[in-house]
């Protein structure tokens, strides 16, 4: 096995066998997104590009919650679907991939335009929702539920800004090239996106 | 306002992850099946590896653990004509990918409630390429059925664990 997919994988305080518990567990606990991109060697990578089957699954231990913060938020209910189809894209086109190291913002781009995708489809079938109910105090429990529905009210495009923006931290720019859309689109997007935010969050 | 804010997230299970891995390896063939059995019987013929896989895999009559790091294994299976293959693996709950110099396995399983379980198993080798998918097919496909069976209709003392 390569060092490279063996190091990657052993830094995530996995389990031996002889003590597996009995439920399936996926990297614990979760990593931060630096940590997530930490020790994802080059050559990890690049042996990955090349089919090796460890490396793959390492490389999959990373990019699979990576993926997921960036299609739930967008997709919601629908956000499995946009992960699974989202990281199975940017593992089919991994032989693709130039340059190793940019294979999270590369990954980032396909699960941004995986998930509005599937965030599109699905309004097209579910029209959105009208004006939020009540929203509870700051403080309340039900604030992590209620973050979910006053995404709902935001078109998928919007979610995607906010996310790219607020989320991951990328600039005006950035975003835009994510999104394959113009600067001053991501701006009046952004500007539109915040409002109904802040607006329907202190509602 | 991401400071203070829990945004949804996705977490895919080991079945879903099996499926982005085998996308990545055009030469495998991948199955899944649902198994009326709950997870930890089905997943100890796995984890139980020594004992439990050659009890459904079809291509294996014997296997030797040879080293063991955490979750990363080296081990040497014997097939049933006697050829033997030393495989590098990473093994743990729900997931186990193997890797040697001709072919690759891949076996993941998920919970579908408290008394069910979804298994996922691909087989494949990159040296013989995706013409010989049809033949993987029918080995995964027997497999499966195989470790069904076995779960299934485990009574005391049958399973390897």
């Amino acid at each position: 096995m390569t060092e490279s997919s063996r190091n990657a994988s052993q830094g995530q305080g996995q389990r031996s066998g002889a003590e597996v518990p009995r439920e399936p567990s996926a990297p614990s606990p979760p990593l931060s997104d630096v940590e997530l991109r930490a020790d994802v060697e080059d050559e990890q990578v690049r042996s990955a590009q090349r089919g090796d089957a460890l490396a793959l699954s390492a490389l999959i231990d990373r990019l699979a919650p990576f993926v997921g913060r960036i299609c739930g938020p967008i997709a919601l209910e629908h956000g499995e679907d946009a992960t699974q189809e989202a990281l199975i894209a940017v593992l089919r086109d991994l032989p693709a991939l130039r340059e190793p190291r940019a294979l999270f913002g590369w990954a980032r781009r396909i699960a941004a335009r995986e998930a509005v995708r599937h965030a599109r489809a699905a309004r097209r079938e579910r029209p959105p929702r009208g004006p939020l109910p009540e929203l509870p105090a700051p403080g309340d429990p039900a604030l992590v539920r209620d973050v979910r529905r006053v995404l709902e009210a935001l078109s998928p495009e919007q979610r995607a800004i906010l996310l790219l923006r607020d989320l991951e931290g990328l600039s005006e720019q950035e975003a835009a090239a994510q999104l394959e859309v113009e600067h001053g689109t991501v701006k009046s997007r952004l500007s539109r996106a915040r409002s109904a935010f802040k607006r329907r969050w202190a509602s | 306002m991401s400071a203070t804010v829990s945004w949804p997230s996705v977490e895919l299970d080991p079945v879903l992850r099996l499926r982005a891995l085998a996308a990545a390896m055009p030469w495998v063939s991948l199955e899944e099946c649902v198994i009326e059995a709950p997870f930890g019987r089905v997943w100890s013929y796995i984890e139980d590896m020594e004992r439990g896989v050659p009890q459904f895999e079809g291509n294996v009559r014997r296997i030797e653990i040879l080293s063991r790091d955490g979750e990363w294994l080296a081990l040497r299976s014997f097939a049933p004509g006697g050829f033997a293959m030393t495989l590098d693996a990473v093994l743990r709950p729900g997931w186990c990918v193997m890797r040697g110099a001709f072919g690759e396995i891949g076996m993941a399983a998920a919970p579908v409630g408290p008394a069910a379980t979804r298994f996922a198993h691909f087989e494949g080798s990159r040296r013989l390429g995706r013409l010989a998918r049809p033949l993987f097919r029918r080995f995964v496909q027997r497999d499966l059925a195989r470790l069904a069976a076995l779960a299934t209709s485990d009574r005391k003392g049958t399973s390897p664990s």
